[in-house]
Order: structure tokens, then sequence, then C-alpha cells
């Protein structure tokens, strides 16, 4: 029994070695870009921290990264309790969306996601991340699970830039109100203002044709989308996010509070291409599911 | 007793790394069998280093010579990058060892667990999550 309780301690503190070896030769450098510089590239002084200021949103942000982090996808998102192995982890969250309207149920009945338990192959889906379609807000700020996001603030403007398909979302802070009956626009059009230590972001004029995450949640053009941030110290932002659509949902969807951490990756150059991503689908993706263009 | 104790480390050692999803992607889980593996050794005759995914096909042949167009489905090249592939990795005519979970539909495609090069070496490093962080960092990382 001894021998065993050493054999498992000797193991652990093995991984925790490798993991601390690893971690310092390859991540945790700020400015970090895999595929371009290395930390051994970087000017030293890169990691210095500067002085918190709860209204100073800048810098690099993405979802904190420890092991067993469940992975935020929609504003209510949660592991299901599925004792079958065989189900992937992609198969295992689902979403809480208050009732949907019959124009959104339809809408909903008509997706093909390929995460919750709708789940269908890539190959037989209809989710437009497979051809590199914008994914509109607030999908596009979920994929800091595997992609920081930068924020720059200007005097009239705050931007999120977000690493996947190189968006820039503009923010505006210069008191204009928002668009009365705008063009759709993937991103939608947005406002923003502080409320003591709150940054509020107010956006309209959506295009309907985007999901609201990956498990296939509609919207429509009529949607609200009010967002609450905060800089409570100064590696962390949290945002609360509430939905008002009473073309989609009969009462508004209140968002469960996300984390944001301060991440020492930089932004860098991750485009979705829609060629790429084809030749991928047909000789991979669909091939798999033998659908592939012949 | 060391032989033993090493077989009782290596066994939980793996159970670790297995445990740990390695770049599971958009809807791989639901295309390919998780719970099978299969070993394959070929010949690459496309690397296709691009974004948002990448891939390897590869021909695989059998002793009456019989040839197998094979794939394997791998994330993209941010992740990939960070667990030491590059765009360089491979070329057409090189020969690998592969493993991977099988297409449930019986297609001859995988999505990758690992290959390993002629020259020996074993990729992907496990332990990186997408964004390029390892799977143990501490918050804030």
């Amino acid at each position: 029994m001894r021998n065993r309780l050493m054999d498992l301690l000797a193991t652990f503190a093995m991984l925790l070695t490798f993991s601390a070896v690893t971690f310092a030769q390859t991540y945790g450098t700020k400015g970090y870009s895999p595929g371009a510089w290395k930390p051994e590239d970087l000017p030293k002084d890169l990691s210095k921290p500067k002085p918190y200021n709860p209204h100073d949103f800048v810098g690099v942000w993405s979802s904190p990264t420890k092991a067993g982090y469940f992975e935020r996808h929609a504003l209510n998102d949660k592991w299901l309790d599925i004792k079958d192995k065989s189900i992937p982890d992609q198969m295992r969250s689902q979403t809480y969306p208050p009732p949907m309207t019959d124009w959104a149920k339809g809408k909903f009945e008509a997706t093909k996601p390929s995460y919750g338990p709708r789940s269908v192959a890539p190959g037989l889906g209809n989710d437009t991340v497979s051809t590199c379609d914008p994914m509109g807000y607030p999908r596009d700020l979920y994929e800091a699970n595997l992609r920081p996001f930068e924020i720059v603030q200007a005097s009239d403007r705050l931007l999120i830039h977000m690493q996947y398909h190189d968006i820039w979302r503009t923010v505006w802070t210069d008191g204009r109100g928002l668009p009365k009956n705008p063009d759709p626009a993937w991103m939608g059009y947005s406002i923003g203002k502080w409320e003591g230590d709150t940054f509020v972001i107010t956006s309209t004029g959506y295009d309907d044709r985007t999901w609201l995450d990956h498990f296939g949640n509609p919207h429509s053009d009529q949607m609200v989308l009010v967002e609450r941030w905060r800089h409570p110290d100064a590696d962390t932002l949290t945002l609360d996010e509430t939905i008002t659509d009473p073309k989609a949902y009969t009462a508004p969807w209140v968002g469960e509070t996300v984390t944001f951490v301060r991440a020492k990756a930089a932004i860098f150059e991750e485009l979705c291409v829609p060629s790429e991503e084809e030749h991928f689908n047909d000789k991979i993706r669909d091939a798999a599911v033998g659908t592939a263009k012949p | 007793m060391r032989l033993k104790s090493l077989a009782r480390l290596g066994l939980i050692a793996g159970f670790v790394l297995a445990a740990i999803p390695l770049f599971a992607h958009h809807g791989t889980g639901v295309a390919y069998d998780i719970e099978k593996t299969v070993n394959l050794q070929g010949s690459v005759t496309e690397w296709i280093w691009a974004n948002p995914h990448c891939g390897i096909l590869f021909d695989v042949s059998d002793d009456k010579g019989n040839v197998e167009h094979w794939g394997a489905e791998l994330g993209n090249p941010h992740a990939l990058s960070m667990a030491g592939l590059s765009k360089d990795i491979l070329k057409p005519g090189d020969k690998i060892t592969i493993s991977g979970h099988p297409a449930k539909s019986g297609a001859p495609r995988i999505e990758l667990q690992e290959f390993t090069t002629a020259d020996g070496r074993t990729l992907p490093e496990r332990g990186h999550k997408g964004n390029g962080a390892k799977l143990t960092d501490e918050p804030g990382q």
C-alpha cells in the first residue's frame, strides 16, 4: 500500500516537473507568437506589469487555461451529466435559453450543429464556421477559448480585435446613440459608456444569419445585446450579457458571468481562409462522412 | 519491484496523457469513433498546412501492393505550431507511422492522435490547449 502511494506521488511529481519545465520553455512570455517570435527573440521588459486601473482594458485576453476549466461557448452552457464514455466532449454540454417563439423554433430546428446533444458530423452539418463565414457577435467572442482577443482603447471608441478571422469590433464611446433602422451587420453596431467601474456596451443591428453559439441557438435582426464588462483586478475581465430579442425569445436571455484572464500570447494572423478550408473539407472532413466533392 | 513500479508509472502517465484532449475541435468526436484507434504506416502524399485546419494525406500499401488513400484530420496551425509542427515538418514521399480515431462511416480517414516521422520524432507534443497554452498553466497565463 505504502509503495503504491509512493508510486503515485512520484508520478505526479514527475508530471508537475515536466509541465513546469516545458511551460517555462515555451509559454508564459508576453508577446510570444507561435510560428513567429520565440520568447528569446523578445525584449526582456515586455512582461513588466503596468499599474492597475479598472477603466484600462488594454491588453490581450483569453479564457483561463487551467486544466479542467469548462470552456464557455454560449450565454449559459453547462456540462451534461453523461456516463457513456463513447459520447465525445463536443456533445457533453448544453445551453438553456428562454422559451423560443415559433419563428425561432423553426430556425433552431433547421440548424445542424456539431456541438451539443443534436450534434452531427461537420461534413453533414450546416454550421457556417465550416465555410469560414463570419460567426458574428457574441459567438466570435467565445473563440477566446482557443484564440485570444485584444482590446484597444482610443479617445472616441473601444476596439475589440478578435484573433480568429482578424475581426475588429468597434464600440463607439463618443456619445452617439444607436443607429435607427441600420443595415444588418455581422458584428452589429455598438455604443459604450461607463457606469462607475462597469463598461456597458449596447449593440443592435445584427445580421440574423449568424448563430448565437455553436449549439445553433438563433437570434433575429431585432436582437439587442447588453454587455457589462468589469476589470476587478489587473489580470481579470468579467462579462455579463443579456439578450433581449422578442422576435426570437419570449423573455430576456440573461447569461452567466464569463471570465477572461490576461493572456501572455500576442494576437497574430489567424484568418479562416475559405479556399484552404474548402480543400480541407474535400480531402478530410467531408471525405470522412462520404460527402466530399469527387 | 523497480520494473513493476516503472510499469505502474508508465500506465498512470499514459492515462493522464490520454485524458488530455488534443486539439479537439469542431465536431471531431462526432465524426470519429473516439473509443477506437487505428495504427498505420504510410507514405505522405500531401501535407495540408492550412487555416483553420491541417491534414495529412498518405498512402498505405498492403503486402500485395494494393494502395489505399488515407487522410488524417488535424487542428489549426496556431495550436500545432505550439506542439512542434510546422509547414516544413512533412513533405510528399515521407514515411510515417500514424495513429488516430477512425471515421465512424468506415471511410479511410482518422482524427490524428500522433505520428512518428522517419527520423523518430513523435508529434504533436502533448498537453497543449488550442490557444497554445499548456493545459497545466495556472489561470492568467
